[in-house]
């Protein structure tokens, strides 16, 4: 069954707006030529998860590290693997299977801002140099086909790795080898070391490359001439540029783009980290609390995304006395669980059992959580944890 | 389990908080977010599309069912869940009114805390409704554990799923409204409309089946309540 006819395809007269439009200087969504959509990050339950909201653009990220064993050239570093799933859910033309071209070029051009401009620290990654490094895996589906995916999935992946968290493991043992990874509950995660933020920012070329405009809506791509994406930071460092192909642009519009590119860097950095650091705080004040009363927060952060739409949440509460219960405190026992499945098998069989004991035994201590919970709350030592943590 | 209460405090025929979002995808021509607890599954659906594949019956719609799991490669549970999800939502649609059609129905697990394929269920029969998709009737799905002492819960969690001697997702029919409201006489009723679906793990004796297909039904009607609900809501929104 062709899957060509799905594809939308403008109008002669949408195409012909658009691009008259533009040579007014007005964009159809009523944006300025170098104006943002909307942007909306919230965070799901388990630590490294997001969701970006850009414009009608919806991408979800998702975070999860594994013990492999590292690269024989690099040995004492972790690895970062970023895979792209263009979910047929985003666009009817997107198929299941094999990704095409654009899924493609999106996963390398993230990959190469954040692997090869040395976002991520590796080097903390290692364990036991030579067996045992973290290989951290970013997932980007992409949920909704609203235009300039390549941005939103930056931000995606961005937002998830600064709150994804990886559990503490210790070496030891008779010869020195054998790494035990430890349990959420027993030992806090650590959070990843983030060197810079490398931000993607798409222009449009439409006109002979004339007319340039940022964060195009999927009408807007259907109907340009050309796009450049440039990765920058926050730091004024350019850490990858895309133009594959499409109109030619003269050096100095490249220019140009380029420094706005780096002045929205600096505005999106900020906005990520503001809605890192209000989840992480709120993280935090939950673990201390775990008392009931922190359910009506614990729904506001999740369920940020229903508040426009049909709240059915606080509807079913008055239906019936046998929906309303407690959501469960223990919010991190999904995590761990998570973290400790392999996903791709693992080379070594000593790490896979160490890792399946922890998650056993996690199960166990879970149960008897709720008990525990307010001895957890007194100890000095998760307290100091906590505030470190947050900075 | 100690003292036979749940992890989170809930009793064994209390459910998690639902709540439905409709329709927060703007490309698909439905969808919507279920979430129970801290299962969350986003569903989409595009349809009808002109032609069947290979091998399906020309003569009547054909449903396509795509499942993207959180993290890791494409394994026989997903084709699993995929097959199942493709038969109970085939026979809840009215398959002959665009013959020759294919409706496909995106799933993205975007949490999982057991319960998940009912869950889906529950998500992918919203977004179908929202998408305007003829059907017979609502397709309303609960998780059910058995316990080793033979207790029985409603809507397990990751945990209680691991724990339990066995569990089952039952999928019912979407009980009727009745007009006088409230009557009792309905009960018998609603457990003659049948199951529409049933996957189980693990061995259950044969009374342990019948008591989670009653305490399924039990629920069932409270989660269609939910689901008319939210359906009316969004349709008046719409208006």
């Amino acid at each position: 069954m062709a899957m060509e006819h799905l594809r939308w395809r403008p109008t002669v007269n949408e195409r012909d707006f658009i691009e008259r439009a533009l040579q007014s200087d007005l964009r159809v969504d009523g944006r300025h030529s170098f104006d943002f959509r909307k942007l909306k990050i919230t965070f799901g339950r388990e630590d490294g998860s997001s969701e970006v909201q850009l414009g009608e653009t919806h991408v979800m990220g998702y975070v999860t590290a594994q013990l492999v064993q590292p690269y024989r050239d690099r040995p004492n570093e972790g690895t970062l693997a970023i895979f792209t799933e263009f979910s047929p859910m985003a666009d009817p033309a997107f198929e299941p299977g094999r990704p095409g071209e654009s899924a493609i070029e999106l996963g390398r051009v993230i990959d190469r801002g954040l692997r090869e401009s040395r976002a991520v620290d590796m080097e903390s990654l290692c364990v036991v140099a030579g067996k045992h490094v973290w290989s951290v895996r970013v997932d980007l589906h992409i949920l909704d086909n609203g235009g300039n995916l390549i941005d939103a999935a930056n931000i995606a992946a961005l937002a998830a790795l600064s709150t994804f968290r990886r559990p503490e493991c210790t070496v030891g043992g008779d010869d020195g080898q054998q790494v035990t990874v430890h349990d959420p509950e027993v030992r806090d995660p650590l959070p990843l070391t983030i060197h810079h933020m490398p931000i993607a920012v798409t222009f449009a070329y439409f006109g002979e490359g004339n007319i340039v405009v940022l964060d195009p809506t999927y009408k807007e791509e259907a109907v340009m001439g050309g796009r450049m994406t440039a990765t920058v930071n926050s730091n004024g460092d350019v850490c990858a540029i895309q133009k594959a192909g499409g109109e030619g642009v003269m050096s100095s519009v490249i220019m140009q783009c380029l420094r706005i590119a780096s002045v929205k860097a600096a505005d999106i950095t900020s906005k990520i980290k503001k809605a890192v650091d209000s989840y992480t705080t709120e993280k935090a004040l939950k673990k201390v609390k775990r008392l009931p009363t922190s359910v009506p927060q614990k729904i506001s952060v999740t369920d940020v995304i229903m508040e426009d739409k049909g709240d059915g949440e606080l509807e079913k509460q008055t239906v019936d006395v046998q929906q309303i219960s407690k959501d469960p405190p223990t919010i991190v026992k999904v995590s761990s669980h998570e973290d400790a499945q392999p996903m791709t098998e693992s080379s070594n069989a000593e790490v896979n059992t160490s890792s399946a004991v922890a998650a056993g035994e996690s199960d166990e201590s879970q149960e008897i959580g709720s008990p525990k919970s307010l001895k957890d709350a007194i100890k000095p030592k998760h307290k100091r944890k906590k505030k470190s943590d947050k900075s | 389990m100690e003292g036979g209460s749940r992890a989170e405090g809930r009793n064994p025929n209390q459910l998690r908080p639902f709540s439905c979002t409709g329709n927060p995808l703007h490309r698909a021509h439905g969808s919507a977010r279920w979430a129970q607890g801290g299962t969350i599954v986003l569903a989409a659906v595009y349809g009808p599309k002109p032609g069947t594949r290979k091998g399906e019956n020309p003569e009547k719609a054909s449903i396509e069912v795509v499942w993207k799991p959180k993290t890791g490669q494409i394994g026989r549970q997903e084709r699993e869940y995929e097959t199942t999800l493709k038969r109970t939502l085939q026979s809840i649609c009215l398959l002959t009114v665009h013959p020759n059609t294919t409706t496909s129905v995106v799933l993205q697990v975007v949490g999982d805390d057991g319960s998940l394929l009912p869950c889906a269920i529950n998500a992918s029969c919203a977004a179908l409704a929202f998408a305007g998709i003829p059907m017979k009737h609502l397709a309303v799905a609960i998780g059910c554990g058995v316990m080793d002492n033979g207790a029985v819960i409603l809507d397990t969690n990751t945990a209680e799923e691991q724990q339990a001697k066995s569990f089952a997702h039952l999928v019912f029919p979407n009980s009727r409204k009745s007009v006088d409201s409230k009557d009792p006489t309905q009960k018998d009723e609603e457990s003659e409309r049948g199951l529409i679906s049933c996957i189980t793990h693990g061995a259950m004796s044969e009374d342990d089946y019948f008591n989670c297909i009653e305490r399924g039904v039990a629920a069932s009607s409270k989660i269609s309540d939910f689901m008319r609900k939210t359906l009316q809501k969004e349709v008046s929104g719409d208006a």
